[in-house]
């Protein structure tokens, strides 16, 4: 209730924000990204869950927990602008980098990650992975660097590598289209005419709108007003990752150990292969022994994974509560806004044919 | 009179295991709507009833000494003694039926798409459905697959080396009393292995205090609601 009681507050510190002008972008290079939580990876078909062994409540966790991750990975490289982790993918951010979870078993992380920029543009589509036998042991310091740092660094290295092959002015109109996609989606009447589409979907200009429009004058407090916003959301994600780190440390050092023990089961497996005469109690009783300790195994995790959702579920519900509560109140004052924005172009553009 | 039904039954039961058919087919991994049964509930055995191993074991003596191939090369009549191969065979699959069947107490949990029964110092038989179809459990070490014959709950273990184990679950109308019927068979061993536990319902008291499990905290109890 506190919260949904400041909103107004950060609506109006939105609106007396100062806003770059369309033609004054600054340093060209520190493109705005957003990072969409991951598609999380679980098939639709629950019977395969176990096959795969996926916990599909983790996978879910996780989703929220990794992009958290890059994020962190980028803003420390200091090459880029804000960098925000999203509920959703943004595609008229400058930059928009989304993914799903390929892998995540506690000793191997892949990710397929897709990057793009406003123009529609596709920077990278391709999966990264990494291993924790690469890497140093997990120690599961929540403050110690992540066992797959070098997988987000790779990721951090590709996106560089990707706005590398662009020139300067490329980077400008990547940040100016990014802004009148914003447009176009509040205001169709008034900003459709500055933006095309190609048949592959991509974006150009057109031409630009006046430095002095009023009406992107408009746009850019109102997109100000919702970076505030985001700014929230991508808090409530920082909280997160501050209050699951530790416990999704030792997740991840329990799942690494029940590897091991899967290994040692296949050891034990293969050591009593031909020890015992076919069909004597000894042999019998290996093959059984062998199927029971490579289900409890399996069992053991189960556990596991119920044991790290009864601590961070509550943490992951709050957070999700929140998030949907900020992101239905800019549902609601986006539609709103979409609407003033319509009528005030119909009023503008009505005043301006009764000047003339 | 007794022992001789004890041989029919037996007999039955044989037959119903061998090859030919299988334990489980497609039919029996389907379930339409409610399970048949509800077995959950804490489950204690009853040592008044249900076989003896060493019993079987001589029931099955017999039945080999009757039908061994040994048979057919003497002209004495009567029973012959059976293989040691075969006793040896049979023997090991007595003594993992019974080591499989020792648990003193079953701890089942039923809802509309999973059946797990706990069993200390062995592995939780699991069965899952999903959209009313079971679902087996496969691995490089064994095959697991579940299903309903009737009103009764079939588990059904195959392991490499021709190794099976099949348990099939009975409650009793009054909800009070579980039967299960565990098979052992082989490919080394001519005839299988059976062994039927009872087991009474018990109802287990109302813990004093509210668990859950965590990972960095283990196991948290509080009398009241749990806040983490």
């Amino acid at each position: 209730m506190i919260a949904r009681a400041r909103l107004p507050a950060l609506l109006v510190f939105g609106i007396l924000l100062p806003f770059p002008s369309l033609a004054d972008s600054g340093d060209a290079g520190a493109l705005n990204i957003s990072i969409a939580v991951l598609d999380s990876g679980v098939p639709a078909d629950r019977s395969l869950h176990r096959d795969l062994k996926i916990f599909p409540r983790i996978r879910d966790i996780e989703s929220r927990f990794l992009p958290f991750v890059l994020r962190e990975t980028l803003v420390d490289t200091g090459q880029w602008g804000a960098v925000r982790v999203v509920s959703e993918p943004d595609p008229a951010a400058e930059v928009s980098i989304s993914g799903s979870i390929v892998h995540s078993d506690g000793e191997r992380l892949e990710l397929r990650m897709q990057a793009s920029d406003a123009s529609g543009r596709l920077w990278f589509d391709r999966n990264f992975a990494a291993s924790l036998e690469e890497q140093q042991p997990d120690t599961g310091d929540p403050e110690a660097a992540s066992p797959f740092q070098p997988l987000y660094d790779e990721i951090a290295r590709a996106l560089r590598e990707s706005r590398q092959e662009l020139g300067e002015a490329e980077l400008l109109r990547i940040a100016e289209i990014s802004l009148l996609r914003y447009a176009v989606e509040l205001a169709p009447s008034a900003f459709g005419k500055y933006l095309e589409t190609d048949e592959q979907g991509m974006y150009s200009l057109r031409r630009l709108p006046a430095r002095n429009d009023p009406m992107l004058d408009r746009i850019e407090r109102i997109r100000l007003t919702e970076y505030v916003i985001t700014d929230t959301v991508d808090a409530k994600f920082r909280e997160l990752h501050e209050e699951i780190a530790s416990t999704y440390a030792l997740w991840r050092e329990y799942r690494r150990k029940s590897l091991e023990y899967e290994q040692q089961n296949a050891r034990r497996a293969e050591q009593t292969r031909s020890d015992a005469t076919r069909g004597s109690y000894e042999a019998i009783k290996n093959l059984y022994d062998n199927y029971k300790w490579d289900r409890v195994t399996s069992q053991e995790q189960d556990r596991l994974a119920i044991a790290f959702d009864n601590e961070v579920g509550p943490v992951v519900e709050a957070m999700e509560a929140r998030i949907d509560e900020l992101e239905s109140w800019v549902d609601a004052k986006y539609a709103e806004w979409h609407r003033l924005l319509e009528e005030l172009f119909e009023a503008e553009a009505e005043l301006n044919r009764v000047g003339t | 009179m007794l022992r001789s039904f004890y041989i029919v039954a037996w007999c039955v039961a044989l037959v119903s295991c061998t090859p030919a058919r299988p334990v489980i087919d497609e039919q029996m991994m389907r379930v339409d709507g409610e399970m048949p049964a509800d077995f959950s509930g804490s489950w204690e055995r009853d040592y008044s009833r249900g076989d003896d191993v060493n019993q079987v074991l001589r029931d099955i003596y017999y039945y080999l000494s009757r039908t061994s191939a040994d048979r057919a090369y003497t002209t004495r009549p009567g029973p012959v003694q059976p293989s040691s191969r075969d006793m040896e065979s049979i023997q090991a699959l007595a003594r993992l039926a019974e080591l499989i069947t020792r648990p003193q107490v079953l701890t089942i949990s039923q809802n509309d798409q999973e059946i797990t029964v706990d069993r200390k110092d062995d592995f939780s038989l699991l069965c899952a459905f999903y959209d009313g179809v079971a679902k087996g459990t496969d691995s490089d070490y064994g095959t697991e697959i579940c299903g309903w014959d009737g009103d009764q709950l079939v588990s059904h273990l195959i392991m490499p080396g021709g190794l099976q184990v099949t348990h099939r679950f009975t409650v009793s109308g009054d909800r009070q009393q579980l039967r299960v019927v565990t098979t052992v068979s082989s490919s080394t061993a001519r005839v299988p292995f059976t062994l039927s536990r009872f087991y009474k319902r018990f109802e287990r008291l109302p813990p004093d205090f509210n668990c859950i499990e965590t990972l960095s905290m283990k196991r948290v109890c509080s009398t009241g609601e749990i806040e983490l």
